[in-house]
């Protein structure tokens, strides 16, 4: 008890973030940063161009679906959904079997109004019955892959408009396209996040779910909005990595869901809930993508970035909560 | 477990046990009645002795995650550890029959040593379980693919007793006989015991006691004097074990182990029949009965699915289904806020 009355302010000061915060943010920028300037020293081919554009081509669908990821987890839930939900939005998406450019975004409509359906299940779930977030998101995941798989018989057909190739692969004035979406999406949330009445109850709500019902904002009204634009993200995050992978399959995204927990984690939002911030968890998923670049880049076998990935979990999430007691 | 208990202040009596017991008996005794009805070959003597023997699998991997769960941590790392103990299992023996024994109690103590690995930095981290095991399940995979990334080595004939064996009661006596379609289980039989096993230690013995204490109120648990870092030991350590044993199930049904194991997502199927069980991710309430009611529910289902001819995908929306329903009856949080 004594812990959740010393977290309070952290939560209800203007910016949403307090001098602790900003270190942990600090902390992990500094380490993506060490990791290019080792990347650059162990590896030729690591700063060029090319390689930095993959690398971002690649970070996009998972940092979209982290921003989603980072608000649930900010109101003390978790969302193992959301490779599910990718996966899901891309069967979707090829289901429409659409020529035209035209056609895309009634199919951006229709998939983020799916997902939007997806997360408010999970959040009704969570708030108005009490089921553990990480239970809720597991079986809506196993539903979903149950209805994706029997719609499409195991094996999905159908194609992608030619522009969906754009998404994934393209360029705006040199920036991957992806990229574009991601910027756009990371400065939109962390406005709401920072600088909006819904950003404040956000943190407050991960704090203190009890004082801010007491303090007349609705809990569960906030919680399930955070499940929801969950949701959407992936959703996004999916339908970009379709685009990039440029073929379908029922497992789009698979593994994102662990991956983009671990990547808000080990950007400072801590799993308890109201502490944290978007950005970290980008920096979070960067670096991830980054490790799985300089395994390869470097000639080890592909084996090795499972082993350099989970040591980085356990010794980035220690660094947090050791920080955090002392 | 008896189903009756007598309430001392108000002296009435009552069903014992949660509401879960009810709920997932309710739902067996329903798909059994659905199974007479629909399938006639559901209900015969030969399907439920299979049915025994299938459910080892699920059986073994559920009452390793139950110990975590009770604690209030979960284990993400056992799909891991059983792939990574079924491809040593098959590796190391090599169809060396001298070899069966020391491999297997050696890739049994590895189980073990992972979990306490486990226990040991998420109680010193301070780091939760649930992201400790998922970095360990990652660093494991990893380490299973360097050793070998395809299937590797085999096992004797005599290494398949372990799961096709069949107890056989002929005039002799008491036999063994691996490839008979008929006979009770052997790993099913072994299972029941497991379960019997660990159920006299969660309510009869102090540790056992310890890890409800400590999945309660881990502060409560340590101010009464309660050694929270052994009994994660003994909770982690035990679902490290029965990880590796399911790996060394795998091998015995299979013949060989494969790495390919490790994207099956065990430890999420592990995790179904804990909470549909009654067994809350919260911590401190639940036990091994309702796990064993949880794994009877989903082999049962899966088990009259395949006999009406339901392909995997419409169980998964089953699976999905029931835990929903199952934890929205149960009311998962304890509303102490």
């Amino acid at each position: 008890m004594s812990e959740e009355v010393r977290r309070e302010p952290t939560g209800m000061t203007a910016s949403g973030v307090s001098y602790a915060d900003h270190l942990n943010r600090y902390g992990i920028f500094v380490f993506a940063v060490l990791l290019i300037v080792v990347g650059g020293l162990t590896s030729p081919v690591f700063l060029t161009s090319k390689n930095l554009q993959n690398i971002f081509t690649e970070a996009a669908p998972l940092g979209i679906v982290v921003i989603g990821q980072c608000l649930v987890i900010l109101v003390r839930g978790l969302d193992l959904s959301v490779a599910s939900v990718m996966a899901t939005a891309a069967v979707i998406a090829t289901e429409f079997n659409a020529v035209s450019n035209a056609m895309i975004p009634v199919i951006f409509l229709v998939c983020i109004a799916f997902s939007a359906l997806v997360g408010l299940v999970n959040g009704l779930l969570v708030t108005k019955r009490q089921v553990s977030p990480f239970l809720a998101t597991l079986a809506t995941m196993i539903v979903l892959q149950g209805i994706r798989f029997s719609t499409t018989k195991g094996a999905p057909s159908g194609s992608l408009p030619e522009g969906f190739r754009f998404l994934g692969t393209g360029q705006i004035l040199g920036i991957p396209t992806g990229i574009v979406a991601l910027l756009i999406l990371a400065a939109f949330f962390c406005y709401l996040l920072h600088k909006t009445g819904f950003g404040r109850r956000v943190y407050l709500v991960g704090n203190n779910p009890a004082a801010s019902n007491l303090v007349g904002i609705s809990s569960d009204r906030v919680t399930i909005s955070c499940y929801v634009l969950s949701s959407v993200c992936a959703c996004i995050g999916g339908l970009f990595l379709v685009g990039y992978v440029g073929s379908i399959d029922n497992f789009v995204g698979q593994g994102y869901e662990l991956l983009s927990i671990v990547a808000a984690v080990m950007g400072g939002v801590a799993l308890t809930g109201g502490r944290g911030s978007i950005l970290g968890g980008l920096a979070g998923a960067l670096i991830l993508t980054v490790i799985f670049n300089l395994v390869l880049l470097n000639g080890l076998p592909s084996e090795f970035q499972y082993i350099i990935q989970g040591v980085i979990i356990i010794a980035a999430t220690a660094f947090y909560m050791l920080r955090r007691t002392n | 477990m008896s189903l009756l208990t007598l309430d001392r202040e108000t002296g009435r009596w009552s069903l014992a046990g949660s509401k879960a017991t009810w709920v997932v008996l309710g739902l067996i005794a329903c798909l059994t009645v659905a199974g007479f009805l629909l399938s006639d070959r559901f209900g015969t003597l030969r399907n439920f002795s299979n049915l025994f023997g299938q459910a080892a699998f699920l059986a073994i991997i559920a009452i390793g995650q139950t110990l975590p769960v009770l604690s209030r941590g979960i284990d993400l790392s056992i799909g891991s550890v059983i792939a990574f103990a079924a491809v040593l299992t098959s590796g190391l023996i090599d169809n060396d029959p001298s070899m069966m024994l020391p491999v297997t109690a050696l890739v049994l103590v590895l189980g073990v040593a992972v979990g306490m690995v486990n226990a040991t930095a998420s109680h010193f981290l301070k780091v939760h379980p649930l992201i400790i095991t998922l970095g360990m399940a990652a660093v494991l995979r990893g380490v299973m693919l360097v050793y070998s990334d395809t299937p590797v080595g085999g096992t004797p004939e005599d290494y398949a007793t372990f799961a096709m064996g069949r107890i056989m009661l002929e005039e002799e006596g008491l036999t063994i006989d691996i490839w008979s379609g008929s006979g009770l289980s052997l790993a099913g039989v072994f299972c029941l015991l497991l379960y019997l096993l660990v159920y006299f230690f969660l309510k009869r013995t102090r540790s056992g006691r310890n890890i409800y204490a400590v999945g309660g109120d881990p502060d409560a648990a340590r101010l009464s004097g309660i050694s929270v870092y052994r009994t994660l030991l003994v909770t982690y350590g035990f679902s490290g074990f029965c990880a590796a044993l399911a790996g060394i199930y795998l091998v015995s049904q299979q013949g060989v182990g494969s790495p390919e194991l490790a994207v099956k997502a065990y430890e999420l199927d592990s995790i179904t029949p804990v909470v549909v069980g009654g067994t809350m991710l919260s911590g401190g309430v639940g036990g091994v009965g309702g796990t064993l009611l949880g794994v009877i529910l989903m082999a049962m289902l899966g088990n009259l699915l395949n006999f009406l001819d339901i392909s995997t995908f419409y169980q998964w929306i089953a699976q999905g289904l029931i835990i929903i329903v199952a934890v929205s009856i149960y009311v998962e949080r304890r509303r102490r806020e």
